[in-house]
């Protein structure tokens, strides 16, 4: 925003609203990292502390809306105020979905053998840091208000998608080998595809951000991977 | 998009030494309600008292530049300023009535204009000004009263129907609801929809939330200039100029 508000009391709500989006993607990113490395590790330990955390995220999603309806009521906010308000509900949205992906991924890890196989995670690792990344880069975009890193995050979907269906046929591929594999792998598919359905709401976090700063939606369809064809 | 009702050219107005508007090109459409809005001072009024020529009864005000109605210019010294306030009506910030009956107020301009020459034509044209108006069910049983004892909302509604009594093509409204209360507020802007059906309108308002309300097009005056013109949706999610959007926002006024 360039110059401030005739009303300083307006200047402040709009503030507090945004930092209020901004704690809540922090906090939903910590979830996220947490409930990778438990899956990961096979951490079962950490499981509790990641549910409980999904509870914060809740509370921070009422707490938005709240500031959200009290500034529609109060201040009638028009152009970029507009778009910033309507942007946080929709923002907020997204992030405690994400919210709930991880804590799903969290209670994937009870029911894991403790010593997974490397070949089996690898993959899902990876996916895990990307999307983590993704989540990063644009929570950065929304703080800066960088369109342009919005976008590329957006763009970036594309290897969300192939990096899931390569986790998924590894896990299938170790499936086929014993089906006494089946009970926890089918966890694990789960977990793949919670992290590509996390990538998901990141580009419509993307795609609110470039709506926030252009007023205008992102023109034509995303590019997509593998995952989604098939 | 409607055909072009109204179009100003290179419009400059001067009170005396000093200089109200600035080469105002504005195109208002057809049957469609135009907002204009800006801070006090910026131009709107005068902006609008040019299609009526109300500035002609301003001794200083000096107005260059094209203002067409139908492709007529109206600033043409031949042309006829009353036919044009016939074409032309206006309802002010404040309701006027005359100190004169609710019947009275609304035969007023018809008789002048040498329209509605028996009772009973008169009559009709009351009746049906008053139902345009949205007023008739609240005073047909007290027509003689006089105008002045209806409430602040009721008699800026017979100012409406005043000026749509001679059957105008363009009603011009500067800030019509300012001294009304929030009911009769929307009662106004229910019938300014209803009347854009019939009636190009330009409303000066300093209420964003009405100019969304009840216009498609909306244009900002900012000392003097118009600043930004467009679809009222436009204007008011994502303005082009950054003075539109730092008005609108309440970042300056």
């Amino acid at each position: 925003m360039s110059n401030e508000h005739t009303v300083k009391s307006y200047e402040e709500e709009l503030r507090y609203l945004i930092d209020s989006v901004i704690k809540m993607g922090s906090l939903t990113e910590s979830q996220l990292v947490d409930s990778m490395d438990a899956i990961i590790k096979v951490d079962k330990d950490s499981i509790d502390k990641i549910i409980k955390s999904d509870d914060e995220i809740n509370k921070f999603r009422s707490k938005i809306d709240t500031q959200i309806m009290t500034l529609l009521v109060k201040r009638a906010p028009m152009a970029i105020d507009l778009r910033e308000t309507i942007s946080s509900l929709k923002i907020s949205q997204d992030l405690e979905r994400i919210g709930d992906l991880s804590k799903s991924n969290a209670k994937k890890v009870k029911p894991l053998p403790l010593d997974l196989p490397e070949e089996l995670l690898g993959n899902l690792k990876r996916l895990g840091e990307l999307v983590i990344k993704q989540l990063n880069d644009v929570l950065d975009s929304y703080v800066n208000k960088n369109y342009d890193k919005a976008k590329e995050v957006w763009e970036k979907d594309e290897q969300v998608d192939d990096l899931t269906y390569i986790a998924m046929e590894s896990v299938i591929d170790f499936l086929s080998k014993d089906k006494k594999n089946l009970d926890f792998s089918t966890h694990l598919i789960f977990a793949t595809k919670n992290l590509e359905r996390a990538g998901d709401h990141i580009t419509n976090i993307a795609e609110s951000i470039c709506f926030l700063i252009k007023g205008e939606y992102l023109k034509g369809s995303r590019p997509k991977g593998k995952v989604i064809e098939k | 998009m409607n055909e072009i009702k109204i179009k100003s050219k290179n419009l400059n107005v001067y009170y005396g030494e000093k200089q109200a508007l600035f080469d105002v090109n504005l195109d208002l459409n057809e049957k469609e309600v135009t907002a204009l809005i800006g801070p006090s001072g910026c131009g709107k009024s005068t902006f609008i008292r040019c299609i009526n020529r109300m500035n002609d009864v301003i001794d200083i005000c000096k107005v260059s530049g094209n203002i067409e109605i139908d492709g007529v210019e109206i600033n043409d010294k031949n042309l006829d300023v009353v036919s044009l306030r016939e074409r032309v009506g206006m309802v002010f910030q404040k309701p006027n009535p005359f100190p004169k009956s609710i019947y009275d107020n609304i035969s007023y301009g018809p008789k002048i204009h040498g329209k509605g020459e028996t009772k009973s034509e008169l009559d009709e044209i009351v009746e049906n000004s008053l139902k345009k108006a949205a007023l008739w069910e609240e005073v047909k049983d007290r027509l003689d009263e006089p105008g002045t004892g209806l409430s602040g909302g009721q008699q800026q509604r017979l100012c409406i129907a005043r000026a749509i009594s001679v059957n105008p093509e363009v009603i011009l409204m500067d800030e019509p609801c300012s001294a009304l209360d929030p009911i009769a507020t929307a009662k106004i802007e229910e019938l300014i929809d209803e009347l854009k059906k019939t009636y190009t309108i330009v409303i000066v308002t300093h209420s964003m939330a009405q100019a969304v309300r009840v216009s498609q097009k909306t244009g900002f005056f900012h000392l003097g200039k118009l600043i930004e013109v467009g679809k009222t949706e436009k204007i008011f999610k994502n303005p082009d100029n950054k003075m539109t959007q730092d008005y609108i926002t309440g970042r300056f006024g």
